[in-house]
C-alpha cells in the first residue's frame, strides 16, 4: 500500500504540473504563462479571420466538411441549413476562449468552467485542423520536420505544442472520471 | 490520427518552442513564416492524389490524405426514401488526436471509455467507423455535432 500511495502522490504531483489541471467536478485551471496566453489569443484571432473571410479554400472545407458525401442534393440542403449554424458555433467558442485568455491570472493560473474549457479545447482543435491542413501533415514524415534546419521547423513546433496542450486538456477531463 | 506522447515537452513558452536553438535572424524568420496563418504556403499534395483506397469506394480519410470529401453527383439515381436507417461514419485523418476523438465520442454519444476507444481504433486502423445510426434527422444532428468538434463525419443510408 505504501508504494502504491507514494506512486499515487507522484502521479498527482506530475498532473499538477500540467498546463491544464482539474480543480473539481466543474472547474479547471489553465497554468500557462502570460506570453503563451497572448500568443494563443493572437492565433485564435487569426482563426476567426479565416472563418469570417475564407469560405472556399481547403481550410474552409476542412472546417466545414460535407455531411452527405454520396448525395449532392441532400448535401446542398444540409449546407444551406447548417453551415451558418456551424460558423456561429465556432465563432462563439472562439469568443469564449479568447475572453478567458484575457483574464488576469492568479499565481500564474486562470480558473475555467467546464464550458470554457470545452470552448478552448474545440478552438485549439480547430487551430490544429487549419495548421495541419496548411502543412499537409503526414505521420510518416512528421518527426523529420521537427529537426532543426527543416524549413517548416517553427510551424511544426507550434503544431506540436498545440497538440501537447490539447492532449492535456483531454486528460484533465478524463483521468479523474 | 496522431498519438500524442505526453511529456515530450517541458512547460516552455510558445516563443521558446518556436525559436529554440535558433540564431536571432532565424528566430525572426520562423515567426514570420508562421504569422499570419492565412499567409502560410500551402504545400503541394499532388504526389498523394494517385494513392489508392484499398477498394473502399467512399473517400477514405487515411493517415496520408487530408483532402476534403468530394461530393459525388448522383444524377437521377436518387434513392427513394425507405425504412432503412441512416448511419454516421467517422473517417480517419492525420490531425485529430486519438485521445481527443475518444473523448468526443464519449461526450457526444455517452459511450463508455472501452466502447469509445474501440470505435476510435476502428477509425484509426480501418479508416472509418460507424458511430451512430437512426433517423435522418437524428443522424444529421449527430454529424453536425461531430463537425462542431472537428471530426470528419458523414452520413448515408445503411448498406448504401
Amino acid at each position: 500500500m505504501g508504494n502504491n500511495a507514494a506512486r499515487g502522490l507522484l502521479v498527482v504531483a506530475r498532473r499538477n504540473k500540467g498546463p491544464v489541471t482539474r480543480i473539481d467536478a466543474t472547474s479547471y485551471s489553465l497554468n500557462i504563462d502570460s506570453d503563451d496566453r497572448k500568443t494563443l489569443h493572437t492565433l485564435l484571432d487569426q482563426l476567426r479571420d479565416v472563418l469570417m473571410n475564407d469560405s472556399s479554400s481547403d481550410i474552409a472545407r476542412r472546417l466545414f466538411p460535407a455531411a452527405y458525401h454520396q448525395d449532392e442534393q441532400h448535401e446542398q440542403e444540409y449546407q444551406r441549413l447548417m453551415r451558418d449554424e456551424l460558423l456561429s458555433s465556432r465563432l462563439s467558442s472562439l469568443s469564449l476562449a479568447t475572453s478567458l485568455l484575457e483574464r488576469e491570472a492568479t499565481a500564474g493560473k486562470v480558473e475555467l468552467t467546464a464550458d470554457e474549457l470545452d470552448a478552448l479545447m474545440r478552438s485549439i482543435n480547430s487551430l490544429r485542423l487549419v495548421l495541419g491542413t496548411l502543412l499537409d501533415v503526414d505521420e510518416d514524415e512528421f518527426d523529420a520536420h521537427l529537426e532543426e534546419g527543416d524549413p517548416a521547423y517553427g510551424q511544426y513546433q507550434l503544431y506540436s505544442y498545440l497538440g501537447w496542450l490539447l492532449d492535456w486538456i483531454v486528460t484533465a477531463q478524463t483521468e479523474f472520471n | 490520427m496522431r498519438v500524442r506522447r505526453r511529456g515530450t515537452y517541458d512547460q516552455k513558452t510558445v516563443m521558446e518552442l518556436l525559436v529554440e536553438r535558433r540564431e536571432p535572424q532565424a528566430q525572426a524568420t520562423a515567426l514570420k513564416q508562421w504569422l499570419p496563418i492565412g499567409a502560410l504556403p500551402h504545400r503541394s499534395r499532388t504526389h498523394r492524389d494517385s494513392r489508392q483506397n484499398d477498394g473502399v469506394a467512399l473517400p477514405r480519410l487515411s493517415n496520408t490524405d487530408v483532402r476534403p470529401i468530394e461530393v459525388v453527383d448522383p444524377g437521377t439515381d436518387i434513392a427513394p426514401d425507405t425504412d432503412r436507417p441512416w448511419i454516421v461514419l467517422v473517417w480517419n485523418d492525420p490531425i485529430n488526436l486519438m485521445s481527443y476523438v475518444t473523448l468526443v465520442l464519449q461526450k457526444l454519444f455517452g459511450y463508455s471509455l472501452e466502447k469509445a476507444t474501440e470505435l476510435m481504433l476502428d477509425v484509426h486502423n480501418k479508416g472509418r467507423a460507424v458511430v451512430s445510426s437512426g433517423t435522418r434527422e437524428r443522424t444529421e444532428f449527430d454529424v453536425y455535432r461531430l463537425h462542431e468538434h472537428g471530426l470528419w463525419a458523414t452520413m448515408q443510408r445503411e448498406d448504401s
